[in-house]
C-alpha cells in the first residue's frame, strides 16, 4: 500500500506549492510565512517541513514546476519556429516575459532570492536553469550553421550577455516602468544590437 | 574587520557653525553607520539586527532609532554612501583611458575593486533591489545617476573620436552596459571569482556590445 502514501505525499506537495505560488505573488515572498502557506493549503505546518527544507526551497520548487510545463511546450515549438535567429530569439524572450508577467511579483521574488547567501543545496536559484540556456545556445548554433552568426563568436559569452540583458529588464517591471510588451520591445533592441556585432565579416 | 572603509572617515561637509547638539547627533549617526556597515558585511542584511548594531556602536537601540526609522533606511543610507564614493574612482579610470573599451572596463573594474571586500553587503543590496518601494528605488536611481551618465559620456566621446559609429541609440547601449556591470557581481558572489577574473569576464561582455558599434 505504499502507493497510497506516495499519492498523499504528492497531493500535499501540490497543495503547498499552489498555495505558496499564490501567496508569494499576492502579498510578497518576505511577508509570507510557512504557517500562512500551510493554512491556505489546508495542511499542517509539520507536513510542509517534511516535504520542504525551507521557504526558499518552496519558492525554488514553485518556480521549477512552473517552468516545467512551459519548457515542455517551448522545446517542441522552438524547433518549428521560423525566421532568422534574431526573430526566433525575440519570440523566445517575448514568450518568457509574457509568461512571467502573469505573476511578476513571484518572479521578482525568485530573482531576489537567488542573491541569498544561504541557499539550501536542493534549491535551484534563478539563472541556473539549464533548459532555457540550452534552447538559446541551440538557436545560436543554428545561426552559425546558416551563416547568420560569425563562426568565431564565443557563444557562451553571447549567451551570458543575452541572459543578463533579459534578467535586468525585469527591473522595469519591478519599478512599474514597463509591462511585458515594454520589456519585449527593449529586449528586441538589445538583441538586434548584439547581433549587429555578430554578423560574419 | 579588516576591510578598507570607503571614505567613511572623510570629513563630511558641515555648516560652519553647528550647534553642539547637532554635532552630537551627526556623530551618533556616523557611529551607527560604521557599526552597521561592519555587521552587514559580516552577517548580511538579515543576519544583522538593530540590537546588534546598537551594541556594537555602544548605544541603546533607542538612540539608533533616533537617527534611522528602521533597518532598511539604515541599509539604504550605507549603500547610497558607497555608490556616491564610486563616482571619483570611476571618473579617474575614464580620464586615464585611451579608448572607450578601456574607459568602460576601467570604471567598472574600479567599482568591483572597491566592493570586493564587502560582497555580502552588495549581495544583500542586489537582492533587496528587486522588491524595493518606488520611493527607495527613486532615491537609488538618483544616487547612481552620475555613474550612469558617465557611461553615456564615454560612448559619446567614442563617437566624437570616430572610434564608435553612431548607428545605435547610445542610451540603449549605455543601459545595457550598466546592466551587464551589475550582473557581473553575481559570479563574484556565487563562484568566488577574484576581482581580476570578474573584470575580465565583464570585459568579454563589453566587447560583445562594442562589436556592434565599432566604427
Amino acid at each position: 500500500m505504499a502507493g497510497v502514501r506516495e499519492t498523499q505525499k504528492l497531493e500535499t506537495r501540490r497543495k503547498v506549492l499552489e498555495a505558496a505560488r499564490d501567496l508569494f505573488n499576492e502579498i510578497g515572498y518576505e511577508e509570507t510565512t510557512i504557517r500562512a502557506v500551510a493554512e491556505r493549503a489546508g495542511v499542517s505546518v509539520g507536513s510542509v517541513f517534511t516535504t520542504f527544507a525551507s521557504k526558499a526551497d518552496v519558492l525554488s520548487q514553485v518556480m521549477d514546476d512552473r517552468v516545467d510545463a512551459l519548457y515542455a511546450e517551448l522545446e517542441h515549438v522552438a524547433r518549428h519556429m521560423r525566421g532568422s535567429v534574431v526573430d526566433r530569439l525575440c519570440s523566445l524572450f517575448a514568450i518568457h516575459y509574457d509568461f512571467e508577467c502573469r505573476r511578476v511579483r513571484l518572479f521578482l521574488a525568485h530573482i531576489a532570492a537567488s542573491y541569498s547567501p544561504s541557499l539550501e543545496p536542493s534549491t535551484v536559484p534563478y539563472g541556473r536553469n539549464a533548459r532555457f540556456k540550452d534552447m538559446i545556445v541551440d538557436m545560436l548554433r543554428d545561426g552559425q550553421a546558416k551563416g547568420e552568426v560569425r563562426d568565431d563568436a564565443d557563444l557562451e559569452i553571447v549567451l551570458d550577455t543575452l541572459m543578463a540583458a533579459y534578467a535586468w529588464n525585469y527591473r522595469l517591471a519591478a519599478t512599474g516602468r514597463a509591462d511585458s510588451a515594454g520589456m519585449t520591445d527593449i529586449m528586441e533592441r538589445q538583441i538586434r544590437l548584439i547581433f549587429a556585432g555578430l554578423q560574419p565579416r | 574587520m579588516n576591510h578598507i572603509p570607503m571614505r567613511m572617515h572623510a570629513p563630511a561637509v558641515r555648516p560652519q557653525k553647528m550647534t553642539r547638539r547637532a554635532l552630537a547627533k551627526q556623530q551618533t549617526r556616523e557611529k551607527v553607520l560604521q557599526s552597521a556597515r561592519d555587521l552587514f558585511i559580516e552577517r548580511g542584511y538579515e543576519g544583522a539586527t538593530i540590537r546588534d548594531i546598537a551594541r556594537a556602536a555602544g548605544m541603546s537601540t533607542g538612540a539608533v532609532f533616533a537617527s534611522f526609522t528602521d533597518k532598511n533606511e539604515l541599509f539604504d543610507a550605507i549603500l547610497n554612501d558607497d555608490f556616491a564614493a564610486l563616482v571619483e574612482p570611476m571618473q579617474d579610470a575614464v580620464i586615464g583611458a585611451a579608448n572607450a573599451r578601456e574607459a568602460l572596463v576601467g570604471m567598472f573594474g574600479a567599482a568591483y575593486r572597491m566592493h570586493a571586500h564587502q560582497l555580502p553587503l552588495i549581495q544583500a543590496a542586489l537582492a533587496a533591489s528587486w522588491t524595493r518601494t518606488p520611493e527607495a528605488e527613486r532615491l537609488r536611481r538618483e544616487s547612481m545617476r552620475p555613474m550612469r551618465s558617465l557611461v553615456l559620456e564615454v560612448l559619446e566621446r567614442g563617437v566624437e573620436r570616430g572610434e564608435l559609429a553612431a548607428k545605435f541609440d547610445l542610451r540603449v547601449i549605455a543601459d545595457l552596459l550598466w546592466d551587464l556591470f551589475l550582473a557581473g557581481y553575481r559570479p563574484a558572489a556565487f563562484d568566488g571569482l577574484s576581482v581580476e577574473n570578474q573584470t575580465e569576464k565583464l570585459a568579454e561582455r563589453v566587447d560583445v556590445v562594442l562589436a556592434a558599434v565599432k566604427a
